[in-house]
């Protein structure tokens, strides 16, 4: 039996970075907009899931994993839950929101452990920095250097809290992150006011559009993924 | 940079003394509260953790959130620190007399005992304050803010988890 292509796009980031709301966003306008069947993977430290607490609305699917971070302590069950979806669900794509001290490239490698019985295709690694605290964030003294190496994996660094900040701030961020990871593509991003959500979406579901039906149009096409410098 | 510092670059929260806590607990008002007192003693409760676990060492508040779930809706609220008032979203449509709370603190520097202690007191506290009781509490409760089942299933299937723990004392009675 041929494998199953899947498409997996992280969205990692520090602690209180805003992954779960944008997380929230992009499914839900991935799915309203564009017409694609979306399934989410969650991992919290410091909870544990309950079997079958899977929901569904509008074609998205929920699968929380707990008891440990899915970059090491639970790698082998996130693989798992990669394949099982794959096989029960059929997304057009998986969103991962990593625990918030994930390292991207771990959850890579272990998303890729699910390779016996899919192929995953690798979408960019979004890693998300909050604006509003970036010093304390690249403290090295504190938790810079678990950022830091965040920030290293990043194909996308989205600037997040974009409407909680002024515009000098947001680039002090920006720029901070980027002597970090200068060949990343900066997006400044606000789940509440929606800036740069656009951007998001047409990175993490290319050749997608939006009032469109994707299954229609054959999915998902990596290959229109095009740099466009961000803001 | 020497070996092993690389070796701590690709280490996870556990070598870099991230600890991890998480709680559900369900509270009782003999009177209704009204909507912007849940919200705001969700605020202060989340103000209240961080506050106390900087004050037991911490060095670093990584996230302290919460998920309110009762019969008139559901609230979040969280802090990413002392220098970051917490912030609450959602509206409630009306006073509610139970409520469950689930709460979730990660913090760097302390053990994940103090951080336990930390959430534990926090929440007590805040329940005597605004004339609350923690009928139960347990942990590792599942919240799942996913669901999109309607108020009345989410609290049946809280409910439903909470069914073996024992209830606790009424300090008034």
């Amino acid at each position: 039996m041929a494998k199953q292509n899947l498409r997996v796009v992280q969205i990692a980031g520090f602690l209180g970075s805003g992954k779960t709301t944008l997380l929230l966003q992009l499914s839900r306008r991935l799915s309203e907009e564009r017409g694609l069947k979306i399934a989410m993977v969650v991992n919290e430290i410091g909870e544990i899931p309950v079997d079958g607490k899977v929901m569904e609305e509008s074609g998205m699917k929920v699968k929380d994993i707990g008891g440990g971070c899915i970059c090491c302590e639970v790698a082998t069950a996130f693989a798992k839950s990669i394949a099982d979806l794959a096989r029960t669900f059929s997304p057009d794509l998986v969103l991962v929101e990593p625990t918030g001290v994930a390292i991207p490239r771990q959850v890579k490698a272990a998303a890729a452990m699910s390779g016996r019985t899919v192929t995953i295709e690798a979408g960019p690694v979004i890693v998300l920095f909050d604006s509003t605290r970036p010093e304390e964030l690249l403290d090295p003294e504190l938790m810079g250097r678990l950022v830091t190496a965040q920030l290293s994996d990043a194909d996308i660094v989205a600037v997040s809290k974009a409407d909680a900040v002024n515009e000098a701030q947001l680039e002090f961020a920006r720029a901070a992150a980027r002597e970090v990871i200068p060949t990343a593509e900066f997006i400044a991003v606000s789940a509440t006011t929606g800036r740069g959500v656009d951007q998001l979406l047409e990175r993490i579901a290319p050749g997608t559009e939006a009032g469109g039906d994707a299954a229609n149009r054959g999915g998902i096409d990596p290959d229109s993924a095009t740099r466009q410098g961000g803001e | 940079m020497p070996e092993e510092e690389n070796l701590l670059d690709d280490a996870c929260y556990l070598d870099h003394g991230v600890s991890g806590y998480g709680v559900a607990v369900k509270l009782h008002a003999e009177k209704p509260l009204p909507p912007e007192e849940i919200a705001g003693l969700l605020r202060e409760m989340m103000d209240e953790i961080a506050r106390d676990c900087v004050a037991r060492g911490a060095r670093f508040v990584g996230h302290i959130k919460s998920h309110l779930v009762c019969s008139q809706g559901t609230l979040k609220a969280d802090t990413i620190g002392v220098k970051h008032p917490a912030a609450s979203h959602g509206e409630l449509r009306g006073p509610a007399k139970d409520l469950y709370v689930a709460i979730n603190s990660i913090v760097q520097g302390i053990s994940e005992e103090e951080v336990k202690q930390a959430t534990l007191a926090a929440a007590h506290s805040l329940a005597e304050r605004h004339r609350l009781r923690v009928v139960k509490e347990r942990e590792h409760l599942y919240f799942d803010e996913y669901d999109f089942a309607s108020d009345e299933e989410h609290i049946a299937q809280l409910q439903a988890q909470f069914e073996n723990e024992p209830e606790q004392e009424d300090p008034q009675r």
